[in-house]
């Protein structure tokens, strides 16, 4: 259920027979986005996606698919048509080095050990949580 | 082993105690058995989950009901022996679960119906002086609610597509119309339970209450209204050939080994 859906296969599977269409409401399929919250604190979890015609029903079977089984304590469904998208590699995947972006190359140790002498602290202990 | 939870009642009261709890473990076994027919083959994907769950939970309720119900009796059957070892003419269901599952609208149809006027006699059990039923119907009711919301969003659906859908419908209505509320006819222990303080509402009491509850829905989705039921005296007992099919299907298991564990 978490593959996008070609479009005319999507029709066929939802065809509404012709006397329904006649007067304008066929439910039409199209995929919902599932977030859950396992518990109270945790951020809402991408999950997995539903088909349905409307949220109503995308919010039942978000419940039947992702939390009957007492797994999430909240859902959020979302039209995945509202997501709004960004996959360009030219602006998540530049081509040059930006490797002197990253904080990695600075020794934090000696510049802390002097401001804390400066301060008149000492290192704090280990958590031992 | 304790006591029977039953143990301070009349036996007047207990016997009708009894035939109440039978009376709704076997409602929600037949629908739960016969929806859950539908696993494999319900419209899509999300809807056969949404269906078979559903279908799950009245066996839930079944089993706690049954359950009780052997608490209540206390003549050494268990939940099991009490929901498989009976043929067919000793089930107690309403005659509106007698009806096949029929196609997708019949069983929303019948879904509708029946989950309305249940939800109207678990009301006047809320309260009961029997404190397990008590109890037991507080757990029930949350989770039918749900079931209320998914059949209403079902039955607004196939009412309002017009076309195939609303006559297909409309068709279930009419074949199941007559039997709607067996669910609430009264039992023949039913003065006993009123007595009691283990029902609040009497039979006609609550079949107002639920003609009152989906009134309003019939009204705006232009559906008619169930008629008064015909032959309120059997509505529980002469059970049709659909319902021998199920029997057949849902003991075939248990009658293989009856002793096996699980």
């Amino acid at each position: 259920m978490t593959e996008p859906v070609a479009p005319d296969r999507l029709a066929a599977a939802t065809e509404a027979p012709a006397a329904a269409k006649a007067v304008g409401s066929p439910g039409v399929l199209e995929p919902w986005e599932v977030f859950r919250q396992e518990k109270e604190g945790d951020p809402m979890r991408h999950g997995g996606s539903v088909m349905a015609p409307d949220a109503v029903l995308a919010v039942h079977y978000a419940r039947e698919l992702y939390g009957r089984r007492d797994e999430s304590i909240r859902l959020w469904v979302v039209r995945r048509a509202d997501v709004h998208q960004l996959e360009d590699p030219d602006l998540l995947q530049p081509p040059l080095d930006r490797s002197y972006r990253k904080p990695g190359g600075y020794v934090m140790r000696d510049k802390l050990g002097a401001a804390r002498e400066q301060a008149g602290t000492t290192k704090p202990k280990a958590n031992r949580g | 082993m304790n006591a029977s939870p039953a143990a301070g009642l009349l036996p007047a009261t207990r016997n009708a105690l009894a035939l109440l709890l039978l009376a709704m473990a076997d409602d929600e076994f037949v629908i739960g058995f016969s929806d859950s027919e539908w696993t494999g083959i319900a419209p899509i994907l999300e809807e056969d989950v949404a269906m078979s769950s559903l279908a799950q939970d009245e066996i839930g309720h079944a089993r706690a009901l049954y359950e009780l119900l052997a608490e209540v009796v206390a003549d050494g059957r268990d939940a099991d022996a009490i929901a498989y070892d009976r043929p067919p003419t000793g089930y107690y269901h309403a005659r509106l679960l007698d009806h096949p599952r029929g196609d997708w609208a019949q069983t929303i149809a019948r879904r509708y119906l029946y989950d309305t006027a249940d939800a109207v006699r678990l009301e006047a059990l809320a309260g009961s002086s029997f404190a397990p039923l008590a109890a037991l119907v507080g757990k029930i009711r949350r989770e039918e609610r749900y079931h209320l919301m998914h059949v209403s969003t079902w039955l607004d659906r196939l009412a309002l597509a017009g076309g195939e859908s609303r006559r297909r419908l409309l068709d279930a209505l009419e074949r199941l119309g007559p039997d709607a509320s067996t669910v609430l006819a009264p039992l023949p222990s039913e003065t006993a339970l009123l007595m009691a303080g283990i029902v609040a509402a009497s039979a006609a009491e609550q079949e107002a209450g639920w003609r009152a509850a989906i009134g309003p829905t019939f009204e705006r989705l232009g559906l008619p209204m169930p008629p008064p039921v015909s032959a309120p005296e059997t509505a529980r007992s002469s059970h049709s050939s659909a319902f021998e099919r199920l029997h057949d299907e849902f003991t075939s298991v248990r009658r293989i080994d009856p002793a096996a564990t699980w």
